[in-house]
């Protein structure tokens, strides 16, 4: 299942990269940065990431347009996501993440799903059969199952 | 007056719908050309075609109502407010300013408006507090205060289907 990824107007609004004074735009700006660092990872299947590689990364920093989100604000953005269920930090000094375009519960549903339907419940298999097994869809549920095991 | 079934009471209430949806993009002000497309897709090919007077037109019967709608001239064009925010002649004639580029800095005001450097600051400040503006600090020289409205990329751009939810009454 291939996904469409375009980048969303804000991306190339010169002023979305400049951390906004006035509360209620900076409410739909930092909306707007959780959408797009969601839909970005789940393009690149990225689900984790450092904060230097996202400074530099396309994401925060339109090379085209002249502008990067500096990183201060980078951090709100992926506190925001943090508070969301989207992200977790990966070490305590908060310089690598992962980042959950969807989050454990509904990772956990659509496992169940898949369960269901391939006829498989209560029976026991491992995290290779579920990561390589026929019937997995391409849902990026091999990547975000490795980085689950790097994690335990 | 108006009356239900009437071609500009339709069009009134599209025009509304179209404003809706994108005021969360743009604060409430969208250039003539802009709501022209927008309400043009919205019609569909069976429907009888509208023209940017026809726009305008339904606009004044709106504005008429009492609904807060207002029409700024700008280069030629016209901005449609459809939020009533507090617009007074400076920060209409710093929105006029700012249609050529689609943004406007401190010193484009003081020079072309020879005005004190407070007097432009204020009317960005307020710009900023409506939702109008964006502030932009990585502008080379000065900060530069961007319009939504005028941000011509954003013509054209489908109506996302969050935009449309937030029409609905």
């Amino acid at each position: 299942m291939a996904m469409s990824f375009e980048w969303p107007w804000q991306y190339r609004f010169p002023p979305f990269f400049t951390l906004q004074p006035n509360v209620d735009t900076r409410q739909k700006q930092l909306a707007a940065w959780c959408s797009l660092v969601l839909s970005f990872c789940r393009l690149h299947k990225q689900s984790s990431m450092t904060v230097m590689e996202a400074q530099e990364s396309p994401l925060f920093n339109n090379v085209k347009l002249q502008r990067k989100l500096p990183v201060e604000s980078i951090q709100i953005v992926l506190e925001e996501l943090r508070k969301k269920g989207n992200l977790e930090w990966l070490d305590k000094s908060k310089s690598s993440f992962l980042i959950m375009w969807r989050r454990p519960e509904e990772w956990g549903k659509l496992i169940y799903q898949w369960v269901s339907r391939s006829g498989q419940n209560n029976s026991v298999f491992t995290l290779y059969e579920l990561t390589n097994g026929e019937d997995t869809e391409d849902e990026g549920i091999e990547s975000i199952l490795q980085d689950f095991q790097g994690h335990l | 007056m108006l009356g239900v079934g009437d071609f500009y009471y339709e069009l009134g209430v599209q025009i509304i719908e179209v404003c809706l949806a994108l005021k969360h993009r743009n604060g409430g002000l969208i250039t003539l050309e802009e709501l022209h497309q927008q309400v043009l897709k919205g019609r569909g090919k069976f429907a009888q075609d509208v023209s940017q007077d026809d726009l305008i037109r339904a606009i004044k019967k709106l504005k008429a109502l009492g609904t807060g709608f207002g029409i700024i001239p700008v280069g030629g064009t016209y901005l449609i407010q459809s939020v009533p925010a507090e617009l007074n002649m400076d920060h209409t004639v710093v929105l006029q300013l700012a249609e050529k580029n689609g943004y406007v800095t401190v010193s484009e005001i003081k020079t072309s408006l020879k005005w004190e450097t407070e007097r432009a600051r204020q009317v960005l400040e307020h710009l900023l507090k409506e939702g109008l503006a964006w502030l932009d600090l990585q502008a080379p020289g000065e900060a530069h205060y961007w319009l939504p409205a005028l941000f011509t990329d954003l013509y054209s751009q489908e109506i996302t289907a969050e935009e449309a939810r937030e029409a609905l009454p």
